[in-house]
């Protein structure tokens, strides 16, 4: 099967990098500044289509990285970004890896975003021994599909399922718990873990799936109200999220509502409106723009794109600058081997939390955070092992 | 799960969503009639008439409007949605359809200019909204009115239901009790001979996509505003498949049938997420669509508008 795969991939992949190198390595002779080469930083992730907020976010926190790195002038290199544009989608990740792999000036990749797509495009990366450190891609089986270049810099659905969990059956105590995914990648395996968390803690545990982009969220939010449950765990994102919501509100649910990381964003509260009030949204993430941490990123990062940071683009900064410091330590000569072998082994302090990789490509620091909405805003709770227990 | 007990609770959005699918059903279908064209761009249709009233709600429409207010905002947002829908059902006629017509293409022609028109239009939508979801504007307080054994019924819902309903009984008379709907008729029978008979066949062409597009820009509006609360530039594909299925369902070409196809197309889906489950919703329409097929090859209701040529 995995043969059948790479044939397919191939061909187009063979053309494309005899296309990009020609062209590429025009550009490297007229990009050289000074006599230094020119590196780039690739990056996957949505930055068009349902669900492009999140990738946008993450965008420009490595953008603005690579433009301080730059400015800073102590680089033995110049240093560019270039984008791969997956649309969050599976069937588009492939050639959106191909574009990076293809362009021989790449010389790590901050992403893929989503868990679909690195499923789709991690055995690409693997093959061509390109590093690709995802800020969010947060599905537990992507470290264990032989994708020997994937490293993750976000604790793992995992732990956001189960920090749900414990939150719902420890400190609300709920008895009875909906949980719906989106038949996404991300979506199933959250809701998964979600639900063996909550059945292991004695909780009664109802589910269903609901496709994204289901036209009509009537009949699944009825179902949700006539169960009776106290609460309501919905494994996906913020552009299925919101409708659903409203129709929530609209059938008279009372309940508590958590959804995970691929809510939490701003956009889901402009889209749901009043309907957004009192969500719980998880994160791996810490907000960039509570903590001390951040606070200079934040001033900048709003300065450059006229908008506060989203959710992971303190992740995707720290990532980003996690990757050029490796990069210079390396000097001129950075070449993809080499510069994976020192991430796989990197030890760095970055602004939200401390990044060291296990040999499975997993972040070594596990801590989930709880948001909710109030008052159309997304504000910050705190570590949820702490609230949870506190 | 017990379907029985909750019945009502499925039934009720089955039929707002059913009479949806019937208004943009009705679309497909007499463009049907009177060319034998599946009209692929009027999903397109449907999303303009989306954001068109989007666009003129969030201009104009004050903040959290109500009483007296809303009622007029609606109004006036399903007018917008209409209109916008009709002009872009004209422009998708004079542009994608009628210089094909001119040159006697093959039908399969008409099929890839209505799907290039179709690209055309959403990747537009996306170049002027923006790729994300856009939030209607809210209206009123969606409260309940009444009760059916225990359901309760939301203004929305009501809204979605009863201008469904008038629409579809205002095209009724207008098809059978008008000059245009004779023509429309006649059109559709047999093109050559109403031409022979004086019926100016441009003209009804052109009237018939405007009537398709009335409708399909309504239910735009009624969609993003009741159904989903936003619209986004690739909104109109699922409903714009659904629907094309109901008219198939009814016998396309008929017009009774398209409503009744797109009714019952709602109702299945809606029952069958507590029976199955939400995800198995889709499969089980079309399962109904190909049963029905398969004894009904035209349809419940059979063709009665048009006749294959």
């Amino acid at each position: 099967m995995l043969n059948n795969k790479f044939v397919k991939f191939a061909i187009p992949v063979a053309v494309g990098a005899l296309a990009l190198t020609a062209c590429g390595g025009g550009k490297d002779d007229s990009g050289k500044s000074g006599g230094k080469p020119t590196f780039s930083i690739g990056f996957q992730g949505p930055l068009s289509g349902d669900n492009s907020a999140l990738g946008i976010n993450e965008n420009n926190g490595l953008k603005l990285a690579v433009e301080e790195a730059n400015k800073k002038g102590d680089l033995p290199f110049t240093l560019k970004v270039v984008d791969g544009d997956d649309q969050g989608l599976p069937d588009q990740a492939p050639a959106a890896a191909q574009k990076l792999i293809g362009d021989t000036s790449v010389v790590a990749v901050v992403g893929p975003a989503f868990s679909g797509p690195t499923k789709a495009s991690g055995g690409l990366y693997a093959q061509a021994q390109l590093a690709a450190v995802s800020p969010s891609a947060t599905n537990p089986d992507l470290t264990s599909q032989g994708f020997t270049s994937f490293l993750r810099g976000a604790p793992n659905d995992n732990e956001q399922g189960a920090g749900m969990a414990e939150y719902l059956s420890k400190k609300e105590k709920a008895k009875k718990v909906f949980v719906i995914d989106d038949k996404s990648e991300y979506g199933v395996g959250l809701a998964k873990v979600a639900i063996d968390n909550l059945k292991a803690a004695g909780v009664t545990v109802e589910t269903d799936s609901v496709p994204a982009k289901t036209p009509d969220y009537t009949a699944a939010a009825t179902k949700v109200v006539n169960s009776k449950a106290d609460a309501l765990i919905y494994a996906g994102y913020y552009a299925d999220l919101a409708p659903f919501a409203k129709k929530l509100t609209d059938g008279g649910f009372k309940g508590i509502g958590i959804s995970g990381d691929g809510s939490n964003d701003a956009k889901f509260v402009e889209l749901a409106g009043a309907a957004a009030d009192k969500w719980f949204l998880t994160c791996p993430c810490t907000d960039a723009t509570k903590n001390e941490s951040t606070k200079a990123f934040t001033e900048a990062y709003t300065a450059k794109f006229n908008t506060p940071p989203g959710t992971y683009s303190a992740e995707s900064y720290d990532i980003a600058n996690l990757v050029i410091s490796e990069m210079k330590k390396l000097g001129k000569d950075v070449t993809r081997d080499k510069l994976l072998a020192a991430l796989k082994g990197v030890n760095y302090k970055g602004l939200t939390k401390d990044f060291a990789f296990d040999d499975k490509g997993e972040l070594k620091i596990k801590n989930v955070y709880l948001y909710q909405v109030a008052d159309g805003k997304i504000g910050y709770l705190g570590d949820v092992a702490t609230l949870s227990n506190g | 799960m017990n379907l029985f007990h909750n019945f009502w609770d499925y039934f009720i959005p089955g039929l707002t969503t059913g009479s949806m699918y019937a208004v943009i059903a009705i679309g497909y279908t007499l463009v049907y009639g009177v060319l034998q064209l599946i009209n692929f761009a009027h999903s397109e249709v449907f999303m303009m008439g989306g954001f068109g009233s989007l666009v003129v709600l969030s201009e104009l429409a004050p903040q959290s409007p109500h009483g007296f207010t809303s009622v007029v905002w609606v109004i006036v947002g399903m007018i917008a949605g209409a209109l916008v829908g009709a002009l872009t059902a004209f422009g998708l006629e004079k542009a994608a359809y009628k210089p094909l017509r001119k040159r006697n293409a093959p039908k399969l022609v008409f099929l890839i200019s209505a799907i290039g028109a179709s690209f055309f239009l959403y990747n537009l939508a996306g170049k002027l909204w923006g790729r994300n979801p856009v939030p209607m504007p809210e209206l009123y307080t969606n409260g309940e009115v009444f009760s059916v054994f225990g359901t309760p019924v939301k203004i929305t819902q009501l809204i979605i239901i009863g201008s469904a309903v008038a629409m579809m009984i205002g095209l009724d008379l207008v098809v059978n009790r008008t000059k245009m709907g004779a023509g429309i008729r006649a059109v559709a029978q047999d093109a050559e001979t109403a031409g022979l008979m004086g019926v100016d066949i441009d003209k009804i062409i052109s009237r018939t996509f405007i009537i398709g597009g009335l409708l399909g820009g309504a239910a735009g509006f009624l969609y993003g505003f009741g159904i989903s609360g936003q619209v986004w530039f690739t909104v109109g594909f699922l409903p714009g498949i659904k629907a094309f299925a109901a008219a198939v369902l009814g016998g396309i070409g008929n017009i009774r049938g398209a409503m009744l196809g797109g009714l019952l197309l709602g109702i299945v889906e809606n029952l069958s997420s507590p029976l199955f489950g939400t995800q198995w919703i889709d499969v089980t329409a079309f399962v109904v669509l190909i049963l029905v097929l398969m004894f009904r090859p035209t349809g419940i209701m059979g063709e009665r508008l048009g006749r294959s040529a």
